[in-house]
């Protein structure tokens, strides 16, 4: 009988913990999750730049330093004075290709669309002078409609339209601040050509998004 | 070419690798000549601070000669015999412009480990795990410098390698130790850790003004070297009540300021110690944070904490109480190579700070393992092993 009711009594603690460790862990994935708004995932992203708006700006019509900036996965075509077309492989994962149009807003603003893509992506950046003789704030919002599940099978590859852009931007700021983005992928190191793969595979988880 | 590499949780090995090759504009490669083994190695290799890769090469305190330049490298030339920095600093970020080298924004090309353990990511070091980058170490006949105009410094001729080589990182991690302890003359100076860098934070103090300098270690020979070269007062803490002892050779007022030269593997005697060994043996707790708690009660009221020992994440019973009612002032950080580096080969040249008789134990790369082992078990009298690639 009293073992009877320890089992109850274990039972009930156990059944309160899994409910209250659900909970938080939910709480705790819904704080990380992208906000919502209208069926867009919604992030804003930015970071510091140690150059006045002048020189960012100047980076941004330098086409080559751009280039670099964007890395392997897309190239940029100028249309006319305000638009551009940008021709990307698709970040939320695949070789698709996806058309984005960019168009300049004002001083220190501009606005991209993606035109022909499998993500259907909008996104802001905005110029504003830091505090403090920091520099330049370089500040994005993006927007990208993903069904849950694309959304997940994206996270789990590591194609999230939020991380490429987080990497994008920290490419950016180096290219600005130094002329170069450093990479130690492929340094002398004395493992087997056959564990390289799995080593680039943690570089890369390391690589990826970060915090901006 | 030959170097020392990482293969696995206290396991090193001397292995055929690649030759590194200029992979960005600022680039250098040196070809190293002396490459020291340094205190903060040995929680790499014993697995403390994680992120080693099997295959990783080791070592970031060394020197030798420039044999190629990248396109974009103005300062320095092939030829050059050079000095570099551990930290890579990328010279144009905020942190870099303001001399906070070890803060660089640009230079750690692997920053998420960091951004999540601590919430930013601090500069990038060589030879220093894939935490801090991922960059080739300096164990090896040729390494790769990034941003080589900002990281590598020219040394006076006449100065021997394994002298200068000491200007990488033990100087100016003792220098900036002192520096932080914001001297202005007169103070009473203690250190924890007669390593190569606790004796050069010793011997800063002395420079800057400390009148007197108090180094606390467990091992005679060590103590006896700081004392014989460096004519500071000491303390074996294995015979002697620290606290107590401080507190007498102070009149009962504590230090000025303290200096933590020693890291997340303190070494100490009696129970607490067996308590912190036994908790980061099974990775209860990642630092075992001994001398600075001792550094912190032993402090005098309102003085300063100086923290250059090498801690990587979480620590137990830190007397955070004894911090906030004394009122201490606590520094700490990973030295800012580039700003000091420059004025302390001046202050060797003119034999001002003669960091030579730490190297006592000069080898061939080949006998690496070997090397650290004399330095881990702390053997026949070691400081710090020097390895030489280019010997046979």
């Amino acid at each position: 009988m009293s073992s009877n009711a320890t089992r109850w009594a274990l039972a009930g603690a156990a059944t309160a913990t899994a409910v209250g460790v659900g909970r938080a862990v939910l709480r705790r994935r819904r704080r990380h999750q992208p906000a919502r708004e209208d069926g867009w995932y919604v992030v804003h992203r930015g970071i510091t730049v140690d150059r006045p708006m002048d020189a960012v700006i100047g980076f941004w019509t330098d086409r080559e330093r751009l280039d670099r900036g964007l890395g392997e996965w897309a190239t940029l075509e100028q249309l006319d004075e305000t638009r551009w077309r940008c021709v990307a492989s698709d970040p939320a994962g695949g070789s698709t290709e996806w058309r984005a149009e960019l168009t300049v807003d004002g001083p220190g603003r501009l606005s991209w669309r993606v035109t022909d893509g499998p993500t259907e992506q909008r996104g802001r950046v905005e110029l504003t002078e830091a505090p403090q003789d920091r520099g330049t704030e370089i500040r994005t919002e993006l927007r990208w409609r993903s069904g849950p599940a694309r959304r997940v099978l994206g996270l789990a590859g590591g194609h999230d339209p939020d991380l490429a852009l987080r990497s994008a931007l920290r490419r950016i700021k180096s290219l600005i601040e130094t002329g170069q983005v450093l990479d130690t992928r492929r340094d002398p190191s004395g493992r087997d050509p056959k564990q390289e793969p799995a080593t680039d595979r943690v570089r890369e988880k390391l690589m990826a998004g970060g915090r901006p | 070419m030959k170097a020392l590499c990482w293969e696995g949780v206290g396991k090193l090995a001397v292995r055929d690798v690649p030759e590194p090759t200029i992979r960005s504009g600022g680039d250098i490669i040196v070809k190293v000549r002396a490459s020291s083994v340094c205190g903060s190695d040995l929680h790499l290799i014993n697995g403390y601070l994680p992120a080693m890769r099997e295959g990783d090469i080791l070592g970031h305190e060394f020197m030798g000669e420039v044999v190629e330049t990248g396109p974009d490298v103005r300062r320095i030339k092939v030829g050059d015999r050079v000095v570099v920095g551990s930290v890579v600093a990328c010279g144009g970020c905020w942190y870099c412009r303001t001399e906070q080298y070890s803060l660089c924004d640009n230079s750690n090309p692997q920053p998420v480990f960091t951004e999540k353990l601590w919430g930013h990511s601090p500069a990038g070091i060589l030879g220093y795990s894939h935490a801090a980058g991922g960059y080739a170490g300096s164990h090896a006949e040729y390494i790769r410098v990034p941003f080589g105009d900002v990281g590598a410094f020219t040394v006076p001729d006449g100065v021997p390698d394994d002298s200068v080589v000491f200007a990488s990182d033990a100087m100016p991690t003792g220098w900036m130790a002192a520096d932080f302890c914001g001297l202005k003359g007169g103070e009473v100076v203690a250190v924890w850790g007669a390593g190569g860098v606790g004796q050069m934070a010793a011997r800063s103090a002395q420079i800057l003004g400390a009148e007197r300098v108090i180094v606390i270690d467990r091992l005679p020979d060590r103590l006896a070297t700081a004392a014989g070269r460096l004519g500071v007062e000491t303390i074996n803490y294995a015979e002697t009540d620290v606290l107590e002892a401080l507190r007498e050779l102070t009149a009962g007022r504590g230090p000025d300021a303290c200096i933590e030269a020693v890291g997340m593997e303190a070494h100490d005697v009696g129970p607490t110690y067996a308590y912190d060994k036994a908790k980061q043996s099974a990775r209860l707790q990642s630092d075992r944070p001994t001398s600075v708690r001792q550094a912190i009660m032993a402090c005098r009221k309102g003085g300063t904490v100086s923290i250059v020992g090498v801690y990587g994440g979480l620590v137990d019973k830190f007397p955070l109480g004894a911090a906030m009612n004394k009122a201490l002032v606590l520094r700490m950080g990973q030295m800012h190579a580039q700003r000091y580096i420059p004025m302390l080969l001046d202050r060797i040249a003119v034999g001002e700070i003669d960091p030579g008789y730490l190297a006592t134990h000069p080898m061939s790369l080949a006998d690496g393992a070997r090397g650290y082992e004399i330095f881990e078990q702390k053997q026949d009298g070691c400081l710090r092993t020097v390895l030489h690639p280019q010997a046979a």
